[in-house]
């Protein structure tokens, strides 16, 4: 037998078994710098605490919530459904499986903003769509959600409407059957939105 | 880096202008390594000749252990390439068929062309069978047509089907294709001191 036929199957044996102990690849694939300054700059990849508050008494089977805060305040407080990925272990691939999802639209959240747009950014980077963080955090959502402030009495309808979605909301949320005397402030929130659509209509 | 188009890097009217250098290449080779001739193909199944084993199984080993060495430096996306869906049955059907006129015509597809490219006239006759073949296969499909797409598994990969990494199932094939080099030398040799009617290099 030709000695080279002998060299070149001993070259590929190295080759192949070079192959079974290379360690994982941990070069992850990256988003182009533009798309992601792009997308970074877009109003769309936040979303209200309403429309969370939407999704979640809708029961959108497409809502993901991921709390980035670490498991000690996750376990403390955190939305319905919502899974819990610290972030300083957002790319650990025990939690691979929850990004990129198909058809699921993930929310990340936190207290405030801050660590949310961090694994917004990461996330992104692992070029994984439909990702979104929950603007303003939890902070907001106990303002807005939980504990509403009613709007003033000249604020628009639609206004007054975003308030009794949120305490109706907050209702759902707190289990609050009590509050219902409050309705009696909510029938003088609507009786207030008649008078000004009477006006407008003389107006016309 | 790649796969190119499916990246967006060129786009997909590259396709046939890649495929014509690509084409160009293989047929190169393929008349190179003496396929252009059917007694070296129609050698595997006498046992004088494996050339066309050889050839096959040495570009499939540096395919796969050059694609994970690529994939693992990042220069290709594996989970963009494109893998052909299987379908089981038929596809079974489909190889021992292929097999068949293999040995009958002395030629697959592809090396028929490259004999008709040197002039061959064996060629010829059996690119005008394998016309009328397509022909009769296009008439007739709606009478197999269910069993033509019966089997299917999807875009699925050998890994995928054991549930073992694709570096382990490239390291078994580079074994089982060094093996089966050596025992085909040994088949070919013995073969050979019988044969009288050809001389072999």
């Amino acid at each position: 037998m030709n000695k080279n036929y002998l060299f070149l199957a001993i070259l590929m044996i190295i080759l192949a078994g070079g192959l079974l102990i290379l360690p994982e690849r941990t070069n992850y694939t990256q988003i182009n710098p533009e798309d992601l300054l792009w997308d970074i700059i877009q109003p769309s990849r936040y979303v209200t605490t309403d429309q969370v508050a939407k999704m979640l008494i809708e029961q959108d089977p497409t809502l993901e919530l991921i709390d980035v805060r670490c498991a000690k305040e996750y376990n403390k407080f955190a939305l319905p459904n919502a899974i819990n990925i610290p972030l300083d272990s957002i790319l650990s691939p025990n939690y691979s499986d929850y990004l990129g999802i198909e058809d699921m639209n993930a929310v990340f959240y936190c207290n405030d903003d801050i660590l949310a747009d961090q694994a917004w950014v990461i996330a992104k980077r692992m070029n994984i769509s439909r990702i979104y963080i929950m603007k303003g955090g939890l902070n907001c959502w106990i303002k807005t959600i939980i504990q509403p402030t009613p709007p003033p009495e000249t604020a628009s309808g639609d206004e007054f409407d975003q308030y009794d979605f949120r305490k109706g909301a907050s209702m759902y949320f707190t289990g609050a059957s009590i509050s219902a005397p409050k309705s009696d402030s909510k029938s003088q929130v609507t009786i207030k939105r008649k008078k000004k659509t009477t006006a407008t209509a003389g107006g016309c | 880096m790649g796969p190119l188009i499916p990246q967006g890097i060129i786009t997909g009217q590259w396709d046939f202008v890649i495929a014509l250098l690509i084409g160009t290449a293989f047929g190169f080779i393929l008349e190179s390594s003496g396929f252009s001739s059917s007694r070296n193909i129609a050698g595997v199944f006498y046992g004088y000749n494996f050339v066309v084993l050889r050839v096959f199984f040495t570009a499939m080993i540096v395919a796969m252990v050059g694609l994970l060495y690529f994939n693992y430096l990042g220069w290709i996306e594996m989970d963009m390439v494109f893998v052909l869906p299987t379908y089981l049955a038929p596809m079974i059907l489909g190889g021992f068929i292929m097999g068949l006129g293999f040995v009958i015509g002395g030629f697959c597809p592809g090396t028929s062309y490259t004999a008709c490219a040197i002039g061959k006239l064996d060629g010829f006759a059996f690119l005008g069978g394998f016309i009328i073949g397509v022909f009769i296969f296009a008439e007739a499909f709606p009478l197999f047509e269910n069993f033509y797409y019966s089997g299917y598994m999807g875009n699925i990969t050998i890994g995928e089907v054991f549930n073992i990494s694709n570096e382990l199932v490239t390291f078994i094939f580079v074994i089982v294709a060094i093996v089966a080099f050596y025992v085909t030398w040994l088949i070919e040799k013995k073969v050979r001191k019988n044969r009288t009617e050809s001389k072999f290099e």
